[in-house]
């Protein structure tokens, strides 16, 4: 066993296995949701619509041509580099009998996809500096790299092959054994003018040697080698290389390994994170079939199919609307792409509390308001993923700050609460709730309380609301803030200002709810030790 | 005229009608909408978090002042936070402090000047306009106006009309040709507010809302706010609905004589026929 037989068969091995084992969380993940039910327009008319989404990348081209260029680039050089060069033994040879990579248009051909490749590989590395920089971990640049080294690491290969004396021997010894050597020095001299092979040994001139050189290329060479001038990146790069280093044939098998390595590396990852996205995003354009609405009756095996659809590319993340928000509380789960990837971390069990209280308050946060679902390069239906995961979470007892108020009565809550210092609400409000003015002119008329319409609806106010809101402003006037943050009136204050307005002393009654609200939630971000 | 058209979060999945028929009659009326990509209102994290609540809705003003356009928003709750964010700042220099660090940072400048309109009131604004657009009244339909709380009160802030008799409602259905009954629970609140969080009372807001005004004899009731419809019309889900909820900006397109479909109407909507 040699290193490529080696190193193809792990590589396989472990894209096939772990091919295997991202598929299977396509069944999984999903099914942790409620079903949903009910089915979307029929099979053929979504293949048309999301093969074109595939093939033309249409979802990338609506957001920038920049990106779309660049990826269109990289795919249409990489696909046939793929193969028709690295599978050649499997597919070029068998379907073009006179195949040698050293032949044109191989030779050309494979200069040019990788140029085009690289191209499109340079402008998105370009766009993921200047306008993704912030949001990338390390497997977004891991993937820019592994494909770029594949690609440079090849052209240096070709160039260090075209260089090589070694390669020179090895071919002559082969396919010219019976050389005189007068013969071999007129074919080095060809070789080294023409075609760019580094000599040690002092090559001659004289116009007869080179003529005998050119008929020996012509009877002995030529018909399995272009002039290494059409392999136009590979021979250019060797001026890389002074002349004065004798390095060619060393630098041509270092190559050789890293250019390998690389391409087995990059086939071994291909399970791993974002490696994946040529299959799970292909396979998630078309069973979204083009549709960039968020589509009810999304089966379970699409949701798990969406939530490993990412490629990363982050315009969710950049068009969110809650961004603003995002800002301010600095909770990574508040931007889509982030929450996705805890989202899928929490269905496979594997958050830590703190992170899961992260991701509920991300999931609570979001309006629901469609952009990320109509950005998606990948198709996602992102919308579905968050109304059913807020659902999901909900039902486990995580219904965010409201919720978590809720869990305990309002005297449990004044407990917990006395016991510590709360400060001032003025780090999350106008300090209203705080500042003795604000109850100054209340008499405790019970107008606010009056014309309350939760009060109203209430069959019994103190078993459903345990404070009225002016017996709130009573407890707020004497300091007794910690009696009044849990009680049910605060949390379900339906926020419509009649007793802010009605009240005849112009205390800000409404105002000093929300602050508690906002206290509330200061307070249990806090205690989950949340972002 | 031209505005900074703020459609708010809940339109797009939600309520496309309300985005549709907003934008149908402006277009008609030669209202110019501009549509630059806003974020958040603020008004949902208002329960979470001050900053980041006055921080979203300031930052929606700012691209609109860029614009040098005031902003419009055909949505009650986030017409209210616009307000509320721009009385904060005025009233707190810490705050606004902390704010334009923020705006400096996404290179936005403090919206010194941008005012805030709800679509009620650039229609007021331009009343003889849409008086005239008016091309096919409708005869004998009597609607319940649901003003929605948050751009009436506390009106020191949203500066909307007066806050214990409010006209400006009555007044444009009333260019339609229809009829706006008085009833007793027209200020009163939605329940909205109160949906995921306390979904009882919620529940019974909305019922008791909706029982009063089908006492009070309308056809059906109108609303012009995303979460005032989401609450009342066939989108809640709500089993008792008693009288059907209508978005005004439906109404008044057509009055205007625009095209069901043009106003996100679904074929067969019940209260059509009311509306001949």
């Amino acid at each position: 066993m040699d290193f490529f037989s080696i190193g193809l068969t792990l590589a396989c091995v472990s894209a096939a296995g772990g091919a295997l084992w991202r598929a299977r969380t396509w069944f999984l993940r999903g099914k942790t949701f409620a079903q949903s039910g009910g089915k979307g327009p029929g099979m053929a008319r979504r293949f048309v619509g999301g093969l074109a989404d595939l093939v033309l990348l249409r979802r990338t081209l609506r957001h920038g041509p920049a990106r779309w260029t660049g990826h269109m680039l990289l795919v249409l050089g990489f696909l046939p580099l793929l193969f028709l060069h690295a599978m050649d033994e499997i597919i070029t040879r068998p379907l073009f009998s006179a195949y040698e990579p050293t032949l044109d248009p191989w030779q050309f051909l494979r200069n040019l996809f990788g140029l085009i490749s690289l191209t499109g590989l340079v402008i998105l590395a370009l766009h993921r500096i200047t306008r993704l920089k912030t949001a990338s971990i390390p497997q977004d640049w891991a993937l820019l790299a592994v494909v770029g080294g594949v690609l440079v690491s090849g052209f240096f290969l070709e160039s260090f092959k075209i260089m090589s004396p070694g390669d020179f021997t090895r071919m002559t010894d082969d396919y010219f054994p019976e050389a005189e050597s007068e013969e071999l020095l007129a074919l080095k001299t060809y070789w080294a003018r023409e075609n760019g092979v580094r000599f040690t040994i002092f090559l001659p001139t004289a116009p007869e040697i080179t003529e005998l050189g050119a008929e020996l290329h012509e009877d002995r060479c030529a018909g399995c080698h272009a002039p290494t001038a059409t392999a136009f990146v590979s021979r250019s790069m060797t001026a890389l290389v002074p002349s004065s280093f004798n390095i060619a044939d060393q630098g041509g098998t270092i190559f050789w390994y890293l250019h390998l390595g690389l391409a087995f590396t990059a086939l071994g990852l291909l399970p791993w994170g974002k490696f994946f996205h040529p299959i799970s995003t292909g396979a998630n354009l078309l069973v979204r079939g083009g549709s960039r609405a968020s589509r009810p009756g999304t089966s379970s095996l699409a949701r798990g199919l969406g939530l490993d659809a990412c490629t990363r590319c982050g315009q969710c993340s950049l068009h969110c609307s809650v961004s603003p928000i995002h800002k301010v509380l600095g909770n990574p789960d508040i931007l889509p792409m982030d929450k996705l990837a805890d989202l899928r971390l929490h269905l496979d069990d594997r958050l830590s509390p703190a992170q899961t209280a992260s991701l509920v308050e991300g999931s609570h946060i979001c309006t629901e308001c469609l952009r990320c679902t109509q950005v998606c390069s990948a198709g996602i239906d992102l919308q579905d993923l968050w109304t059913a995961s807020k659902k999901a979470l909900a039902e486990e007892g995580r219904a965010g700050v409201d919720g978590e108020m809720r869990k305990s009565t309002a005297a449990e809550w004044a407990r917990e609460l006395s016991s510590r210092k709360l400060g001032r609400i003025g780090s999350t409000g106008a300090g209203l709730a705080d500042r003795a003015e604000s109850f100054w002119g209340c008499v405790q008329c019970t107008t606010c309380t009056g014309v309350c319409p939760v009060v109203a609806v209430s069959e019994d106010p103190s078993r459903d609301l345990d404070l009225a809101p002016q017996q709130i402003m009573n407890l707020l006037r004497m300091g007794l803030k910690a009696q009044t943050l849990g009680a049910r009136m605060v949390w379900s204050c339906t926020t419509c200002y009649k007793c802010q307005e009605n009240c005849p002393q112009g205390v800000p009654v409404a105002d000093i709810l929300y602050e508690l609200r906002q206290m509330g939630a200061d307070i249990l971000r806090k205690k989950e030790g949340r972002a | 005229m031209k505005y900074a058209y703020f459609p708010g979060c809940k339109i797009a999945h939600y309520l496309p009608a309300h985005g549709k028929s907003v934008e149908a009659v402006c277009a008609h009326l030669g209202l110019e909408l501009i549509k630059p990509e806003f974020s958040c209102c603020g008004y949902p994290v208002r329960q979470e978090s001050r900053d980041a609540s006055v921080y979203s809705a300031l930052r929606s003003l700012a691209l609109s002042a860029r614009l040098g356009l005031d902003l419009m928003t055909p949505c009650k709750c986030c017409f209210g936070n616009f307000r509320h964010a721009l009385h904060q700042v005025g009233q707190d220099e810490k705050l606004k402090f902390r704010m334009k660090n923020f705006l400096t940072d996404e290179g936005l400048d403090f919206p010194e000047t941008t005012s805030v309109r709800h679509f009620l009131q650039v229609l007021d604004d331009n009343y003889g306009l849409v008086k005239d657009a008016v091309r096919r009244p409708h005869k004998g339909l009597k609607v319940a106006c649901h003003y929605g709380c948050h751009a009436l009160r506390p009106e020191n802030i949203t500066h909307f009309d007066d806050p214990f008799a409010p006209t400006i409602f009555e007044r444009l259905v009333a260019l339609t040709g229809a009829i706006a009954l008085p009833w007793d629970l027209r200020l009163e609140c939605c329940g909205y507010p109160l949906r995921g969080r306390d979904e009882t009372i919620s529940g019974l807001l909305a019922a008791r809302k909706m029982a009063g005004a089908k006492a009070s004899g309308a056809d059906v009731l109108t609303t012009a706010c995303t979460y005032c419809q989401l609450q009342f019309g066939a989108e809640s889900g709500h089993p008792d609905r008693s009288i059907p909820a209508v978005l005004f900006s439906q109404i008044l397109g057509l009055s205007l004589g625009l095209e069901p479909e043009n106003l996100g109407i679904e074929p067969g909507e019940a209260w059509v026929r009311f509306a001949v």
